[in-house]
């Protein structure tokens, strides 16, 4: 793929994500329960975002309230100035399971994506095999989701979700459910699409290693109430490599605050 | 191996046929009691000859087919209130499992009192057949749709008729057709029962009368033939059971 080489001059000009004075509850047994408070994040247009943070810091709900899932909250969220109401196609979210419908096949769980947009058919069907080619299922196009393989599955979520050209693109634990290896090779597949696509990412995860790798800054969060504990900036131009000296410095570092001495 | 499989089909029936006709050579019941399958093939072509058989069979098929639309469709619309409104479910779940757990045959009594011995009480009992397993599948086949479907759906900002036509109808229609397949096998075996104590045709009255007159052929026809119809029914609906849930892995 040489996409790489000649699509990193590209900078997004769309998709600056503001976040202001964000809190929010729950009910959990009559008592209300603060799962996130006063976040504040400001994420540049085409800025790769790792978020990582032991269970509970609700970083989830983050990428929930972001989307527009759930609406019950207080402070804003503003993409390009804009404030965010409910979910939204210039919003794509890839979940930790694939969620494709059962029944449909791969080109018909992308098309579906579309189903909102009023452009011709002939080019709804360039976009969806455009990006089939892109996350590498093109021959797989009539499969059903059974027939793919875990990996195979989360490219489909992955190109369902860039199908309709998000200005942002949240990845909650995307790569949570695979094995080793196909996570490592999924890993560099969201490098290359990322830098091919630029659309702002922000990704939920809980492997450091993978939070390093791709993202340009490391949000660490911590949890009861969800706050943020640190905006870290990984200045290394990608794709990278995954045994630089720096990473395994940040590494060494973060799992020390977050696992302890 | 499609014919294989259903040479392996034929093996029970031609052995209980086999097993039949030895029966009725030894002589061990009166001849007039157990008829030879031969026999009861002629009486079954004689009946077709004259026509009654058809006659007989169009009344039932009729009713079945009546009562199991009206039935199926309310247990459908139902089915469906009760999985998605709350109102409907405090209002009439405890009425409806309760009315759900009596046989149909028990009602048999108390509805010819109401509607007398004619069509109307036949198409009522295979209608109140049919009603609660649709209505049951359909609940509960609604409810077993996945929220993140829903999620799916919204994130996409699909409308709710695409929602409906293309993400919860294919979600749910597994479970309903297995309760449609359950219902109308039940309620073939209802009706028959209740052509057995009230009608004026319909394979369970051919039966009944058969039995009145001692033509005990006649009988073998009538069961053999509710037997066949029977199978054919829960047969057809399994093929698309089968149609509607091929993309499930196995």
């Amino acid at each position: 793929m040489n996409a790489i080489a000649h699509a990193l001059p590209t900078t997004a000009t769309h998709g600056a994500l503001s976040i202001r004075g964000l809190s929010k509850s729950y009910a959990l047994k009559g008592k209300p329960m603060q799962v996130l408070k006063d976040i504040e994040l400001n994420i540049q247009p085409g800025e790769f975002v790792s978020i990582v943070g032991a269970s509970g810091c609700g970083k989830s709900t983050l990428l929930r309230l972001i989307v527009g899932l759930d609406q019950a909250y207080q402070g804003q969220i503003l993409l390009d100035q804009q404030p965010v109401h409910g979910p939204g196609l210039e919003r794509g979210i890839v979940f930790q399971d694939h969620r494709l419908f059962p029944w449909m096949t791969l080109q018909q769980n992308i098309a579906l994506a579309l189903k909102n947009h009023t452009m011709p058919a002939t080019h709804k069907d360039r976009l969806v095999a455009e990006h089939i080619a892109l996350v590498g299922l093109s021959g797989y196009e009539q499969a059903y989701p059974h027939q793919l393989s875990g990996g195979m599955a989360q490219r489909a979520a992955i190109a369902r979700a860039l199908v309709n050209k998000p200005k942002v693109l949240l990845l909650d634990e995307p790569l949570g459910a695979l094995d080793a290896l196909t996570r490592v090779r999924l890993q560099q597949e969201l490098q290359r699409i990322w830098v091919q696509e630029r659309c702002t990412v922000i990704m939920v995860t809980h492997d450091i290693e993978e939070a390093l790798y791709l993202g340009d800054r490391v949000i660490v969060m911590d949890a009861h109430p969800g706050r943020i504990r640190e905006d870290l900036r990984i200045d290394l131009p990608h794709p990278r490599e995954r045994d630089s000296t720096v990473l395994q410095a940040y590494k060494q570092r973060l799992l020390g605050e977050l696992v302890g001495h | 191996m499609r014919l294989l499989s259903l040479l392996s089909w034929l093996i029970s029936p031609v052995a209980l046929l086999a097993l039949w006709a030895l029966l009725a050579n030894a002589g061990l019941f009166p001849a007039n009691l157990l008829i030879p399958p031969l026999e009861v093939w002629h009486s079954f072509t004689d009946l077709l000859a004259t026509g009654e058989l058809q006659e007989h069979l169009t009344g039932s098929l009729s009713r079945l087919a009546l009562g199991f639309v009206v039935g199926a469709l309310a247990g459908l619309a139902f089915g469906t209130a009760l999985a998605l409104s709350k109102t409907v479910e405090a209002y009439c779940a405890p009425l409806f499992h309760t009315l759900r757990q009596i046989p149909s045959i028990a009602l048999i009594p108390m509805f010819v009192l109401l509607f007398g011995v004619d069509e109307t009480f036949k198409i009522v009992i295979v209608a109140k057949t049919a009603f609660f397993p649709v209505a049951l599948a359909t609940c509960e086949g609604v409810r077993a749709i996945p929220r993140s479907h829903f999620e799916v759906a919204a994130v996409y900002r699909l409308r709710w008729t695409t929602l409906v036509g293309l993400i919860a109808l294919p979600a749910a229609v597994p479970a309903i057709v297995t309760g449609v397949r359950v219902a109308l096998t039940r309620a073939w075996v209802v009706l028959v029962a209740c052509e057995l104590l009230a009608a004026d045709s319909g394979m369970g009255q051919m039966i009944e009368m058969g039995r009145q007159m001692l033509r005990i052929d006649v009988v073998m026809v009538g069961v053999v033939i509710t037997g066949v119809i029977g199978f054919t029914l829960d047969f057809g609906l399994r093929r698309v059971e089968r149609r509607f849930t091929r993309w499930q892995s196995r």
